[in-house]
């Protein structure tokens, strides 16, 4: 039988476990992304909050297996009737089945008074220039208040505004400014976490290190020159220092039909086979898709699992997995674990789950190749979360 | 109301962060008239959105239940 043609955009972890896991002896595998460069991005967590000079980044094209061809070209138009995907360069690409796997960008033009303070103060969710702006400020910074949150709804890496107020409180601890030092956070939620679960579990170590928690904040605006947050729920704040997680978009590519995105840009997708919304050939993974999970590593690799064994005729569905890896200082950290169907674990905050966190970042690489394949398959068995419930619980109603 | 802008949120089998999110992005979307139809399986989501009209102000009409959902009806009086 003739070999198919697979078109994977973007090179994301997601992108690139399909590229590398998929079997080349049913696919021309072609993997297409404007960057050569392959960012670890939880790793602007630690340049933001602990300085870390590591910032694990990777040629794409080490990180690719026998069989994948890479192209460097920035996609500009995807045309699922014609099957044709358009670059900015050159000419378009065919193809038999096609995944996007485009990640998010940050939209910091979504909320008045943003682009001012994202470009003096950094962030740790857009690259690692503004991660290190965040450690800059923070090692400047001799005390004062310190504002953290989310400043939409949408948020990659749920866990990640909460990790970064607890290690900017560790931080200063360390430094000896902590009396000097208020700490704010604000989200869209009711609680500081929005799933039971998990808020059960930090809500007393948000107590417990004085973090001040301001629920049901939407940011509406910001005004630099009274350095004040305003929500449109009619809170305010006041910030010496503020560190505010952007909000996500989808990449700026024209899609037809545009129906397939919603209006942050993210792609319908059935949520348990990833089909693209009415195209059996087309298929959409990773934080760009419009998948009711949270926005994370876990979940573009696993759902690049799941696609690829559609993609060989198996059979197999996503069941939207969560195992969010959660630092909450002071070298502990719990994982955010569920499902669609299964509310999330009131998991411990322990010493070797930090651990484990850790031990992913250092086995990424390898893990993108499948090397890790047998270890994940073992560990997302034994932390499903029907068998966790039994021990640990899901919270309150 | 024939010219209510009705909307209907979809939040049913959702994983974490949960309906929560669709709520607080279908408010963020919404104007004062707007009426939000939240449909969801957590029925953590019935206290959740008690609460998110208390602190928000705005109007819980109905609240129904059957074996495959919850609806929840909001209408936005205040922004």
């Amino acid at each position: 039988m003739a070999k198919k043609n697979l078109l994977i955009i973007g090179s994301g972890d997601g992108g690139t476990i399909l590229a590398n896991s998929i079997d080349k002896s049913m696919y021309n595998v072609t993997l297409i992304d404007k960057s050569d460069k392959h960012v670890f991005q939880p790793q602007y967590l630690y340049i933001a909050f602990q300085g870390s000079k590591d910032t694990m980044v990777r040629d794409e094209k080490s990180l690719l297996k026998k069989g994948v061809t890479f192209v460097k070209k920035e996609v500009s138009r995807i045309d699922l009737n014609e099957r044709k995907v358009y670059t900015t360069k050159g000419k378009p690409h065919s193809y038999d089945k096609l995944v996007v796997a485009t990640g998010v960008t940050s939209d910091i033009s979504m909320i008045p008074g943003m682009q001012e303070i994202n470009s003096k103060y950094g962030d740790y969710h857009t690259n690692i220039a503004q991660a290190q702006k965040v450690w800059s400020n923070l090692n400047s910074f001799k005390g004062g208040t310190i504002v953290i949150g989310q400043s939409y709804p949408i948020c990659k890496c749920p866990p990640s505004p909460l990790e970064g107020i607890f290690l900017a409180e560790e931080l200063m601890h360390r430094k000896g400014l902590r009396k000097k030092t208020k700490f704010v956070f604000f989200t869209p939620y009711p609680r500081a976490y929005p799933a039971e679960g998990i808020n059960e579990v930090i809500e007393p170590l948000l107590k417990e290190r004085g973090i001040e928690v301001m629920p049901f904040f939407n940011i509406d605006r910001i005004d630099p020159a009274k350095k004040t947050i305003y929500s449109i729920e009619g809170d305010s704040v006041k910030y010496d220092l503020p560190i505010i997680v952007p909000p996500p978009k989808g990449m700026n590519i024209e899609y037809n039909p545009d129906s397939v995105r919603n209006d942050d840009r993210l792609v319908y997708v059935d949520k348990f086979n990833l089909k693209i919304k009415g195209f059996d050939d087309a298929f959409a993974i990773g934080d760009g898709a419009a998948v009711p999970t949270a926005k994370s590593g876990v979940d573009a690799h696993l759902e690049a699992k799941t696609v690829a064994r559609i993609l060989e005729g198996k059979d197999a569905k996503f069941n939207g997995r969560t195992n969010c890896p959660f630092d909450t200082g002071y070298g502990r950290g719990t994982f955010v674990i569920g499902s669609y169907d299964e509310k999330v674990i009131k998991y411990p905050v322990t010493h070797m789950n930090l651990f484990m966190k850790h031990m992913m970042a250092k086995i990424y690489w390898e893990s993108l190749k499948g090397e890790f394949d047998s270890v994940f398959d073992i560990y997302f068995k034994e932390t499903e979360p029907s068998r966790l419930e039994k021990k640990y619980g899901t919270g309150k109603e | 109301m024939a010219n209510e802008n009705r909307k209907i949120v979809d939040s049913r089998g959702t994983a974490c962060p949960g309906p929560i999110t669709d709520l607080s992005l279908a408010y963020r979307k919404s104007k004062v008239g707007d009426v939000i139809e939240l449909w969801a399986t957590d029925p953590g989501v019935k206290s959740d959105t008690k609460a998110w009209a208390e602190k928000t102000g705005n109007k819980i009409e109905s609240v129904t239940e059957d074996k495959e959902k919850i609806v929840i009806v909001i209408r936005i009086v205040r922004r």
